[in-house]
C-alpha cells in the first residue's frame, strides 16, 4: 500500500515538471486561441541560457531565475513582434504552422551554438532530501511544485484584478469587440507572449537543473506533453492547465505501477482522448464559455485558387512519367519516389483536412497501420507484395476510421490534438503489441514490391510504380471533390451547422473521407515497407505527421495538384540544401516561415 | 575578313585544344584525389549528438592514416551527408552514393531503421554498407555487401552477466533497458546469461528514448526486492536513472552495459553514479598502444576532452575502412573481398580485428570491468561496493 503513496507522490512530481510547460501554453491558448508549438523551444533555450549563467557565470540561483526570465521573454517577445503578429488577419492555421517552423529554427540554432551534445545543468540547491513515504523529496522539487503554483495563482490574479490582465481577458473573448473598445491587442499580445516565455525559460532551467541534463531533442517531448495536460485541463484555462498537468502526471505513475514502464505514455496520450471524447472543451472549461472554434471552416484561408490546365497537368505528368528515360542518376529517381510516396499521404491528409476540414497531427499512423498489414500479410502468409499493399490500404482505412470516429464532435485546434494522440498512441501500441508487431526488434526482411509475379527491385521500376498509384489516387480524389460528395464534403467543412440542419449526417460523411484517406495513407505505408524491407515502430514518426501538414499547407488545403506540389518541395528542398550540412533543418524552418508569412494560402491555394 | 575569321577560328580552337589538354591533364591528376568513403548519418535532428562524436573519430583516424603516408600515397577522405537517421532520407543517400562513382564504400547509418531500409540499395548497387553502431542482428543478414564492427551483443552481454553475478555475486536482479532493438537485444542475451550463471531476474522494465522520469519505474524496481540493477542504457539515460534511483532510496549495486562509458555519464550523474559497475570494451588505463595512443591523439586533437564509446567505433571504424582499402583498391566488389582477408587490424575496441566471414561481424570484444571511484572510471579491485 505505501507504494501507491510513492505513485502518488511522484505523479505529482513529474505532473508540476508539466505544469511549467502547461501554463504558458494555456496563457497563449487563452489570448491567441493559439497553440504555440514553439513553447517547447523556449523551453530549451531557457535551458541554456541557464547553463550559461550557472557553468560559466556563476551566477546564484536567484539572479539565475532572473536572467532566464528575461532572456526567454526577450525571445517570446520576438517571436511575437516578428513571427506571429504579421500573421494576425490571415488563416488562424498559419500562426500554428508557423509556430512549428519557429521551433525548428530555435532549436536548431541551440543545436548550433551548443552541439547536440547533452550538458549537465547542475542544481543550485543544497541537495538534502526529505524522507516521504518510501521515497524522498528534495528542495528542488519543492520549487518546482512552487514555481508552477505560484506562477499559476499569480497569473490567475493578473488575469482577474489588474487593468492589463482585463485587457487579455478582453481580448480573449471577442479580439474585434475588445479593439473597438480601445484595448491594444497588440500590446495585450506581446505582454501574454512575454510572460508565457518567461516562464517557459525557467521552466526548462528548473527542469535541466531537476534532471542534471539538458539537450538539444527535449523541446518537442516539452511541448507534447505540455499540449496534453494543457487541452486536458481546458485549453486556455491557467488553472486548469496546472490541475491538468498534475493529472496527466497522476495517471502516467499509475499506468507505469499496473503496466510496466513501457506502458506509460500510452496511458497519457489515452488519458487525453478520453477527455476529449467526454468533455471536449476539456474538465476545467468554463460553462460560459462560447465554444472555441464555432466553425470548421476558421482553418481554411478564403482564397481563390490557382487554376492550372488540364493540359498543363497532362504534359507535367507526361514529363515525370518519361523521366526515367533521361539521363537523371537513381538518387533523383529516389528522391522522387519519396516525393510520391510523401504525395500519397499529402493526398489523404488534404482530403481530411483541407476539404473535410478535420486538421489531423496523426497521420503517420496510418502509414504505419498500412505499412505493418502488408508487411505481416507478405512475411506470414506470403500473399504478394501488390496485394498485400491493398490489405494495408484498407486496413488503414478500416482501422484508422475506427480510431478516429470518437473525434468526429470535435472541434478545430482540438481534432488536431486528438490525432495527435492517436498517432502516438497508435505507434505505442505497436512497440507494446510484441506478439503481432514484434515490439522493438521490428519486421525486417519483408519482400521487395512486386506486380503479377515480376519483382520491382530497379529504381526505375519502383519510380514508375508509386508514380502511378499516386496519380490514380490523385485522380479519383479530383473526380470525388467535383462530384456531390466533394460539394457535401466542403459544406461541412464551412459550416457543419447549416450542413447539419440541410439534413447532410456529419459523422457518416466525416466516416467516408477518413476512408478514403486512410486508405491513399495506407498505400503509401504499404509501398514504403516493402521499399525499405525493414520497418519498426521508429519508422513513421510524428514528424512524418507534423511534414504532412505542412505538404498540406503548402500546397493549398483541399488542394490535390497542391498537395502533389507540395510534397515535391517539400522533400526536394532538404535535399537541396544537403550541402549545407548541419545548417539545412535551419535554412528549411526559414522557408516554411516565409511561405507562411508570404502565401498562407499555400501555393495553389484552397479548394 | 574571312580568312581572318578563320584563322581567330583556327586559333580559338587551338586554344581550346590546350585548354582541352590542360584538362585532361587535370583529370589525369585526378587519380591524386583523395579515395572516398560515403558517411550516412545523422547531423541534425534527435541523434544529432552522434554523427558529431562519429566526425570526431574519423577525422582523428584520417589524420594518422595521412601522417603514415595514406592509402598507398593516396588521401582518404569522407563524405559526410546528414540522414537525421531518417529512412527515408538515407534510401535517398544510398542512391547518390551508390551512382558516385567516387565513392567506394559507405559507412553508417546510426539507427536500424534508417540502416536497414537503405540495404537493399547497397546491396543491388554492390556497395559495402559498413554499419560500425549496427547491432540489430538481422543488420548483416542484409546481404554479402553489409559488414559490421558493432559488437554482436551475444558477444557482449554474457560478459556483463559474469561480471554482475560470477564477480559481483548479485543474485536477483532488476533489468533497466531501452525499449529499442538493440535494447530489447541486449536485454534477452543479457538474461539468458545471467540465469545460466544462477542468477534470479526480479524485473525487466523497458523505457522509451525520450523518458526522463523514471521514479515510479524505479517504486516498482524496490518492490520487487533485487539485490542488483542492470542498465542497459545510454550514457544520457544511464545517469538520469542512477540518479533518480539515489534519490528514492534505492542502495542496490548498479550495473551498466558498455554503452555508458563516457565522460558524460560521470558528469551527468554525478555522486549517484558512484560505485557503478561498468562492463567495458576499452578504458584508458588499457596498456595497449592502440589505446593509448587513440586517448592521447583524441586528447590533443580535441582540447583535452576525454573520448567515449561512440569517438572509439567511429575511429575503429575509418581504421578498419582504410585497411579494407589499402587491400581492395578503389573497385567496389575487390573492397567486399577484402572485408574476408583483413586480419588483425589494430582497434581499440577489439585490439586485434579479424571478421566472422560467417556472420560479417568482428569477434571477441576486449571486456574490461570498471567501476567508477572518485568520479573517475578504474579499473576494478575486486571488492564489491
Amino acid at each position: 500500500m505505501s507504494s501507491w503513496l510513492d505513485y502518488t507522490i511522484n505523479g505529482l512530481i513529474v505532473g508540476n515538471v508539466y505544469a511549467l510547460v502547461a501554463v504558458g501554453l494555456a496563457l497563449i491558448f487563452g489570448v491567441s486561441r493559439l497553440i504555440n508549438f514553439a513553447q517547447g523551444s523556449i523551453y530549451l533555450v531557457g535551458a541554456y541560457i541557464g547553463w550559461v549563467a550557472v557553468v560559466q557565470l556563476h551566477t546564484p540561483l536567484p539572479l539565475t531565475i532572473i536572467v532566464v526570465a528575461v532572456a526567454a521573454a526577450i525571445v517570446g517577445l520576438i517571436i511575437e513582434r516578428f513571427g506571429l503578429r504579421p500573421l494576425q488577419n490571415s488563416v488562424r492555421i498559419a500562426p500554428l504552422l508557423a509556430t512549428i517552423g519557429i521551433s525548428f529554427v530555435l532549436d536548431q540554432l541551440v543545436m548550433l551554438t551548443f552541439s547536440p551534445n547533452p550538458r549537465a545543468l547542475p542544481s543550485q540547491l543544497p541537495d538534502v532530501r526529505f524522507q516521504v513515504g518510501g521515497g524522498t523529496i528534495g528542495p528542488l522539487d519543492l520549487l518546482i511544485a512552487g514555481v508552477g503554483l505560484t506562477s499559476a495563482l499569480l497569473l490567475f490574479v493578473f488575469l482577474r484584478y489588474s487593468k492589463l490582465g482585463w485587457a487579455v481577458r478582453a481580448a480573449s473573448q471577442d479580439r474585434d469587440a475588445a479593439m473597438q473598445m480601445g484595448v491594444d491587442v497588440n500590446r495585450v499580445n506581446q505582454a501574454v507572449f512575454g510572460i508565457a516565455a518567461a516562464l517557459g525559460g525557467v521552466s526548462g532551467m528548473l527542469v535541466g537543473m531537476y534532471y542534471n541534463q539538458i539537450d538539444t531533442a527535449m523541446s518537442l517531448q516539452a511541448t507534447l506533453k505540455g499540449v496534453v495536460a494543457e487541452v486536458v485541463g481546458g485549453a486556455g484555462n491557467v488553472p486548469g492547465a496546472v490541475i491538468g498537468s498534475l493529472l496527466l502526471g497522476l495517471v502516467e505513475s499509475y499506468g507505469v505501477a499496473v503496466f510496466g514502464t513501457s506502458y506509460r505514455n500510452l496511458f497519457a496520450f489515452l488519458l487525453l482522448v478520453v477527455v476529449l471524447v467526454l468533455r471536449p472543451n476539456g474538465l476545467f472549461a468554463s460553462a460560459r464559455q462560447a465554444p472555441p472554434e464555432p466553425l470548421t471552416g476558421t482553418f481554411i484561408a478564403p482564397s481563390r485558387p490557382v487554376r492550372i490546365p488540364r493540359w498543363a497537368l497532362a504534359v507535367a505528368a507526361a514529363g515525370f512519367a518519361v523521366l526515367p528515360f533521361f539521363p537523371v542518376s537513381f538518387y533523383v529517381l529516389q528522391t522522387l519516389i519519396n516525393a510520391w510516396l510523401l504525395g500519397m499521404l499529402a493526398l489523404s491528409l488534404t482530403l481530411v483536412a483541407g476539404t473535410m476540414g478535420q486538421v489531423s497531427l496523426g497521420h503517420a499512423a496510418l502509414l504505419a497501420i498500412g505499412a505493418y498489414t502488408s508487411a505481416l500479410l507478405s512475411l506470414t502468409l506470403n500473399v504478394p507484395a501488390g496485394l498485400a499493399i491493398i490489405g494495408g490500404g484498407l486496413m488503414s482505412a478500416a482501422l484508422g476510421t475506427a480510431l478516429i470516429s470518437p473525434s468526429f464532435r470535435l472541434r478545430g485546434h482540438y481534432v488536431s490534438i486528438a490525432t495527435l494522440a492517436i498517432g502516438e498512441i497508435v505507434s505505442l501500441v505497436i512497440l507494446n503489441w510484441e506478439s503481432v508487431t514484434r515490439g522493438p526488434i521490428g519486421i525486417s526482411g519483408i519482400p521487395p514490391l512486386s506486380l503479377f509475379g515480376y519483382d520491382l527491385i530497379s529504381p526505375t521500376s519502383i519510380y514508375w510504380f508509386s508514380f502511378a498509384v499516386m496519380v490514380v489516387l490523385a485522380l479519383l480524389q479530383g473526380r470525388l471533390l467535383t462530384s456531390h460528395l466533394g460539394r457535401s464534403f466542403r459544406a461541412i467543412r464551412d459550416d457543419d451547422i447549416a450542413a447539419r440542419a440541410y439534413g447532410l449526417s456529419l459523422n457518416r460523411y466525416k466516416s467516408l473521407a477518413f476512408i478514403f484517406g486512410g486508405f491513399a495513407a495506407g498505400v503509401s505505408g504499404g509501398i514504403a515497407a516493402h521499399l525499405y524491407s525493414y520497418i519498426n515502430h521508429e519508422t513513421f514518426n510524428t514528424q512524418q505527421s507534423i511534414l504532412a501538414l505542412t505538404v498540406v499547407i503548402l500546397g493549398g488545403l483541399g488542394n490535390v495538384v497542391g498537395a502533389i506540389l507540395g510534397a515535391v518541395a517539400l522533400v526536394g528542398l532538404p535535399e537541396v540544401f544537403r550541402i549545407a550540412a548541419e545548417y539545412r533543418i535551419l535554412i528549411y524552418g526559414i522557408v516554411l516561415l516565409l511561405l507562411v508569412r508570404f502565401r498562407p494560402q499555400g501555393l495553389l491555394g484552397t479548394i | 575578313m574571312s580568312n581572318i575569321d578563320r584563322r581567330t577560328l583556327v586559333k580559338g580552337s587551338l586554344a581550346a585544344m590546350m585548354a582541352g589538354a590542360a584538362f585532361s591533364r587535370g583529370a589525369f591528376a585526378q587519380t591524386s584525389e583523395p579515395i572516398l568513403l560515403g558517411v550516412s548519418g545523422p547531423l541534425t535532428g534527435p541523434n544529432a549528438q552522434y554523427g558529431t562524436q562519429w566526425k570526431q573519430g574519423f577525422d582523428l583516424a584520417l589524420d594518422e592514416i595521412m601522417a603514415a603516408g595514406g592509402i598507398n600515397g593516396r588521401k582518404l577522405a569522407y563524405q559526410f551527408e546528414d540522414s537525421q537517421s531518417d529512412p527515408r532520407q538515407s534510401v535517398a543517400i544510398a542512391q547518390k552514393f551508390v551512382s558516385d562513382p567516387r565513392i567506394v564504400m559507405e559507412l553508417g547509418d546510426f539507427s536500424s531503421p534508417a540502416s536497414m531500409a537503405a540495404s537493399p540499395i547497397y546491396q543491388r548497387g554492390g556497395l559495402v554498407q559498413f554499419g560500425f553502431t549496427n547491432s540489430h542482428p538481422d543488420f548483416t543478414k542484409g546481404g554479402d555487401f553489409m559488414w559490421s564492427t558493432s559488437v554482436s551483443q551475444a558477444d557482449e552481454q554474457p560478459l556483463l552477466a559474469a561480471y554482475a553475478v560470477k564477480r559481483l555475486g548479485l543474485k536477483k536482479l532488476a533489468v533497466l533497458h531501452l525499449n529499442t532493438d538493440w535494447g530489447r537485444t541486449s536485454r534477452d542475451y543479457f538474461v539468458k546469461a545471467a540465469k545460466e550463471y544462477g542468477a534470479e531476474i526480479a524485473v525487466t522494465e523497458g523505457y522509451i528514448a525520450e523518458e526522463r522520469d523514471f521514479r515510479s519505474t524505479l517504486v516498482r524496481v524496490r518492490d520487487a526486492s533485487p539485490d542488483g540493477l542492470i542498465l542497459i542504457s545510454y550514457y544520457s539515460d544511464g545517469a538520469l536513472i542512477a540518479r533518480q534511483a539515489r534519490q528514492v532510496g534505492l542502495k542496490q549495486v548498479m550495473c551498466a552495459a558498455s554503452s555508458v562509458y563516457s565522460p558524460k555519464f560521470i558528469e551527468l550523474g554525478g555522486e549517484a553514479v558512484e560505485d557503478v559497475h561498468v562492463g567495458t570494451r576499452y578504458f584508458p588505463e588499457d596498456t595497449r598502444p592502440e589505446v593509448q595512443k587513440f586517448i592521447a591523439g583524441f586528447k590533443k586533437k580535441y582540447n583535452g576532452q576525454e573520448p567515449d564509446a561512440f569517438n572509439a567505433y567511429s575511429y575503429d571504424a575509418m581504421n578498419m575502412a582504410a585497411a579494407v582499402v589499402k587491400i581492395g583498391g578503389t573497385d567496389r566488389k575487390a573492397i567486399r573481398d577484402a572485408f574476408t582477408k583483413v586480419k588483425d587490424v589494430p582497434s581499440v575496441i577489439f585490439g586485434a580485428a579479424t571478421f566472422d566471414v560467417a556472420t560479417r561481424r568482428v569477434k571477441g570484444a576486449m571486456n574490461a570491468e570498471l567501476v567508477v571511484r572518485k568520479g573517475q572510471f578504474a579499473l576494478w579491485d575486486g571488492k564489491p561496493t
